[in-house]
């Protein structure tokens, strides 16, 4: 799986050298052949169809089995014709080899979760080698799968859980810089949480919710969204749904808008919680447009999403026979910190519409634009959206208001029936009552959020950036220079020899030994080693601790660098 | 992808429909069953019939997957009765002719002592930690305080261990989260019925679980010393059938006390259902919400962990809540224990999805704690308030000539009303489910807790006095064929007084 996605994808620096003007070609050349695909699976669903209508249930299954087994294999056949005329258009390369980094078993994450449909209903068993040790006679297959993903993916805030960095009792624990977590503005919230108005209880509190969320709070969240996404319209309550959590609300979205093994696009690098999600319950695969970190004339910016990478990635997604149901967009994006564009994102809802995709766009992080140049525009801004009943936003307080203990994640969308359906969730992920009354008082509070909270909330994040990103210039690291966000997207390929993923997990352990914690690239999909993401959404002290850490880990590194170069040196 | 048995005449072992969320209104299969048909790429089991497979082109319309409609459906479907009920609730001074909720499990007569009891906010120095992202199977201190009052209440030999204990937000996301660790896509548990039917859409909704039916009688034969009476021989039976079905059962869960019968397992019984899932290795969840509101003492609860060597303590999973026990389903709080690490800790791997906000859990771990206030206000006076108003309805009840179940546990009275239906049918249930809706009170009906017979209906009690009586007087409206005479709350005055002269009964004295 992970060579037949690593096969297409042109190694940057031939991309380069064509422009724009071959990726067309081959782009309205991939378009023919699905058309020609679409065609013959057509012709293909008749057959079985009237099978159907003719057989026994059994004979109907060995059938339609048989179908898809001849349609894999025309798919295969056309994949593979498909690579030969992408080759010429290119300009007579040949057949390229996958991408030499796609190659590492471990390191085809993207590959595990993107896995062939004719794989069983639950087709993350490969996951569980990670964590080989994890067997139990007691849990099913997935429930060993689950508990195994969990390790892997937590295994660093495991640790991190169990020594914490404290200034007074504990200096030698760990600094965790690798959570995105807003911990500059803890004072401002807690003083605000311990105001008498949000201690309150009454009988409808306590008792069976509408699952969708309190009335109130989806009348608020409404408001609360109009005013800060700057809609034209008032925003409508009932197209609110109320959860414990984003991730929650991005699982029952997968859950109700594709079936197992169908699949959304996703810009990569992103936040690695979509695949943690995608993965665990609603069986949804991903499919990555990788983004270039070099700056070419078909990529003007670091990690830029065009429309051409997203087709590109969707119809060489549909060659291979994946249903792509939708697209997932993060503004501000995380890890990358990017503010999309009016126009960009305008680009990229007709490209959906053209597709019938729906988009999930999640803009967790609107109000963490610290940078007074940059305009953030919410989907919801938009005078007219290109496809609205296909367009679903998430937002939360995690982020914005550095409550992620609140469990508190909202979906907007104009579509009742995927409204509906995701309320048949609320059962499983409610919020306390109590809770949705504190959530409530802090959203109503305009006059707090817009007069202290924002205000003070910016200027510390603006100056936490600035010490970052002036201590990780002195270090001569290269860095995307974003101004939202409450992280940096760094990269430290110049540490790693070679520059490989399996390099860049030493380096990872390397910073663990010494108490830090970052985030590597890798867990956010990213195709480039030697990317990490560095929160810096701190206190000052912490983060000039994390720093020292830091430049320790990073000396000692060079060192090694050195001698390793020059042990190499003597050996030739 | 999701073993869903279609048609009820073919599986007779499998439950079709969902009780709806709440269990508020009535469900029948045939909506899912419409569902399943008009999506043929949806994986049905064998015995299924086949649907129209023309019908996969013209379906795209819909913007939601094949499961999503389903899934849909659910919600679609628990709207029914919810929704009417919450655009016309009953208001004693705002809507006097609004309806009377007297379906929904709620206790509803403990709000002044818990409202006190809860208020304070968490301290201000202990905000910060509880406002940030929290150890996802529930804060440590929590889990301690849990472990202590479950050892108390439960009154286990040996004290319990927070290490087994994983909290999350409520009972549902329990059963969701145990089906989908325990067991494949479109294996089962078994379930005695009738039963609690919401567990139907939380087993089913990610988990893609089916529910088996044990199905309990109301006629007491055999060996039998009570009506709906379960017995390891049914669940043999059961077991062997959906073996013969091809179904593969994972496991049985129990509900003590029960919902909607408002049984009580004895020592003995519990002890000999434990050992025939033993027998069977099945997993045994035992969702043991109501365990407080046992209000008659001579009722005697035993808690599954009050036992000294447990049958199979690996596969025995316990489920409570504060949903029932505190009246506040609202909260969101519930709580596995389970000696099985690897369930604990799968579960707990989809706390994510699942968890509950961090000053909720300071609010609960100081509330449990407190078991002073537990012992000499709360329960007391919950227990007595309970009791008044369950002798209240079944007085009302008696004098009406209606038969029912109420054995001194939960909100509930289980209703025997078969002889009101022309015809021993699911529809004239269903009829007179809404000739009740339309005179204004709820109550759940029989098909929504999978129960076999049709007529039997369950009537919330937990209420207070003014509603409860209201409620009971259009209830005796639609049974005595009167249900066109307008309400007038002045007419239940009177009548309350009336119940208290002729029946003896007195109202619950509640505030």
């Amino acid at each position: 799986m992970s060579h037949r996605l690593g096969t297409f994808r042109m190694p940057s620096a031939q991309m380069r050298g064509q422009g724009l003007r071959n990726q067309r070609i081959h782009t309205h050349l991939m378009e023919m052949m699905l058309h020609l695909k679409q065609t013959i699976e057509k012709n293909l669903m008749h057959l079985t169809t009237r099978h159907l209508q003719q057989d026994l249930v059994l004979e109907e299954q060995r059938h339609s089995q048989a179908a898809s087994e001849q349609e894999a294999l025309l798919g295969r056949l056309m994949y593979q014709l498909v690579n030969l005329l992408q080759s010429g258009a290119m300009g007579g390369l040949g057949l390229q080899p996958s991408c030499p980094s796609l190659d590492v078993r471990r390191d085809v994450r993207g590959g595990q979760w993107a896995q062939s449909s004719r794989q069983p209903d639950w087709p993350v068993h490969q996951l569980s080698d990670l964590e080989a040790t994890f067997v139990s006679q007691h849990l099913s297959s997935r429930g060993i799968d689950i508990s195994a993903l969990y390790h892997s993916s937590f295994q660093d805030y495991k640790i991190y859980q169990r020594d914490k960095y404290h200034e007074d009792k504990n200096t030698m624990g760990f600094i965790n810089l690798g959570l995105s977590e807003n911990k500059l503005c803890l004072d401002l919230m807690t003083e605000r949480l311990s105001q008498s108005d949000m201690n309150y209880i009454e009988d409808a509190l306590l008792q069976y919710p509408d699952w969708r969320g309190q009335p109130f709070l989806r009348e608020e969240v409404a408001r609360f969204l109009t005013y800060y996404c700057k809609v034209p319209d008032q925003l409508d309550p009932e197209n609110v749904v109320v959860l414990n959590g984003c991730s929650s609300v991005f699982s029952t979205l997968a859950m109700v808008l594709c079936d197992p093994g169908e699949a959304f696009l996703i810009p990569a690098p992103f936040y690695g919680g979509f695949a943690f999600s995608a993965c665990l319950y609603s069986k949804v695969e991903l499919i990555l447009v990788h983004l270039d970190s070099e700056v070419t004339d078909a990529n003007p910016h670091p990690f830029q999403l065009t429309v051409d990478k997203l087709e590109q990635a969707l119809l060489e997604a549909r060659l291979t026979g994946k249903k792509v149901r939708g697209l997932i967009l993060i503004n501000p994006q995380n890890p990358l910190g990017d503010v999309y564009s009016r126009d960009s994102l305008q680009e990229y809802l007709e490209f959906a519409k053209k597709y019938h995709l729906h988009v999930i766009i999640d803009e967790i992080y609107m109000l963490s634009v610290f940078d007074e140049f940059i305009t953030f525009h919410s989907v919801l801004s938009m005078e007219s959206l290109p496809d609205p009943s296909r367009t679903h936003v998430i937002w939360g307080t995690s982020k914005d208001f550095g409550i992620s203990g609140f469990r508190f994640g909202v979906l907007y969308t104009h579509n009742r029936e995927v409204a509906s359906a995701v309320s048949s969730f609320g059962y499983l992920h409610g919020i306390s009552g109590i809770a949705q009354h504190k959530l409530c008082r802090l959203l109503q509070d305009r006059e707090w959020i817009d007069k202290v909270y924002l205000p003070t909330y910016r200027s510390r994040l603006q100056i936490a950036h600035g010490y970052m990103t002036k201590k990780l210039e002195a270090l001569g690291i290269p860095f995307l220079n974003r101004g939202s966000g409450l992280y940096i997207w760094m990269n430290l390929k110049m540490y790693l020899d070679p520059c490989t993923f399996e390099e860049e997990l030493l380096l990872h352990r390397r910073f663990l030994d010494n108490k830090l914690i970052l985030s590597r690239g890798r867990t956010y999909m990213c195709k480039e080693p030697g990317w990490f993401r560095i929160t810096f959404a701190d206190k000052p002290l912490l983060l000039k601790q994390a720093m020292h850490r830091f430049y320790q880990v990073l000396s000692e590194q060079k060192q090694d660098l050195i001698m390793k170069q020059l042990e190499n040196a003597q050996r030739e | 992808m999701f073993a869903l048995p279609q048609k009820e005449s073919k599986a007779p072992t499998t439950c079709p429909g969902p009780a709806s969320t709440q269990d508020l209104d009535s469900n029948h299969g045939d909506g899912l069953e419409r569902e399943c048909s008009r999506k043929p790429d949806w994986k049905l089991p064998e015995f299924c019939g086949v649907g129209d497979p023309t019908a996969t082109a013209s379906s795209d319309s819909s913007h939601l997957s094949s499961r999503g409609s389903i899934i849909k459906w659910f919600w679609d479907s628990a709207e029914e009765g919810y929704r009417t009920y919450h655009m016309d609730e009953y208001d004693e001074d705002k809507n006097p002719s609004g309806i009377i909720n007297m379906g929904t499990s709620e206790n509803k007569l403990c709000f002044d002592l818990l409202s006190r009891r809860v208020s304070p906010g968490a301290p201000l120095e202990m905000l910060p930690s509880l406002v940030q992202c929290p150890g996802w199977r529930g804060h440590c201190s929590l889990r301690e305080e849990v472990a202590r009052f479950l050892s108390f209440y439960c009154k286990s030999p040996a004290p319990l261990k927070p290490e087994n204990v994983v909290v999350l937000n409520g009972c549902a996301s329990l059963f969701s989260a145990l089906a989908t660790v325990l067991c494949e896509v479109g294996e089962a548990f078994l379930i005695p019925a009738p039963y609690y039917g919401a567990i139907t859409q939380h087993v089913y909704l990610y988990g893609g679980v089916q529910l088996v039916c044990v199905y309990l009688d109301s006629e007491v034969t055999g060996l039998d010393t009570r009506p709906f009476q379960l017995t390891v021989e049914k669940l043999e039976m059961a077991l062997q059938r959906a073996n013969f079905e091809g179904v593969k059962v994972k496991g049985l869960i129990l509900i003590n006390p029960q919902n909607p019968l408002g049984d009580i397992y004895s020592p003995g019984e519990l002890r000999d259902y434990l050992e025939f899932a033993k027998r069977h290795k099945l997993h045994v969840m035992v969702d043991e919400v109501y365990m407080l509101s046992v209000f008659e003492k001579s009722a005697g609860y035993h808690s599954v962990l009050s036992l000294e060597g447990l049958p199979d303590p690996q596969r025995t999973h316990v489920m409570w809540a504060t949903s029932k026990d505190f009246g506040m389903s609202g909260l969101r709080f519930g709580t596995l224990y389970t000696e099985n690490r690897d369930v604990a800790t799968a579960v707990a791997s989809l706390c994510r999805y699942h968890g509950l906000s961090g000053l909720v859990q300071y609010q609960m771990a100081q509330l449990l704690r407190d078991h002073d206030w537990i012992n000499q206000v709360y329960l007391p006076e919950n227990h007595a308030r309970l009791k008044a108003a369950h002798t209240y309805v079944a007085g009302e009840l008696r004098a009406l000539g209606i038969p029912f179940l109420g054995r001194g546990a939960g909100f509930f009275i289980w209703v025997d009303l078969r002889k009101y239906l022309p015809e021993a049918t699911f529809k004239e249930e269903m009829l007179l489910w809404r000739r009740f809706l339309d005179n204004k009170v709820l109550l759940s009906c029989g098909k929504a807790f999978q129960c076999k017979e049709p007529g039997w209906f369950r009537l919330v009690f937990s209420d207070k006095a003014h509603r409860l009586c209201l409620g009971m007087q259009r209830v005796r409206q639609v049974l005595e064929g009167k249900s066109q005479v307008p309400d007038d709350p002045a007419s239940c005055q009177s009548q309350e007084s009336g119940n208290q002269r002729s029946g003896g009964e007195t109202p619950p004295a509640v505030l």
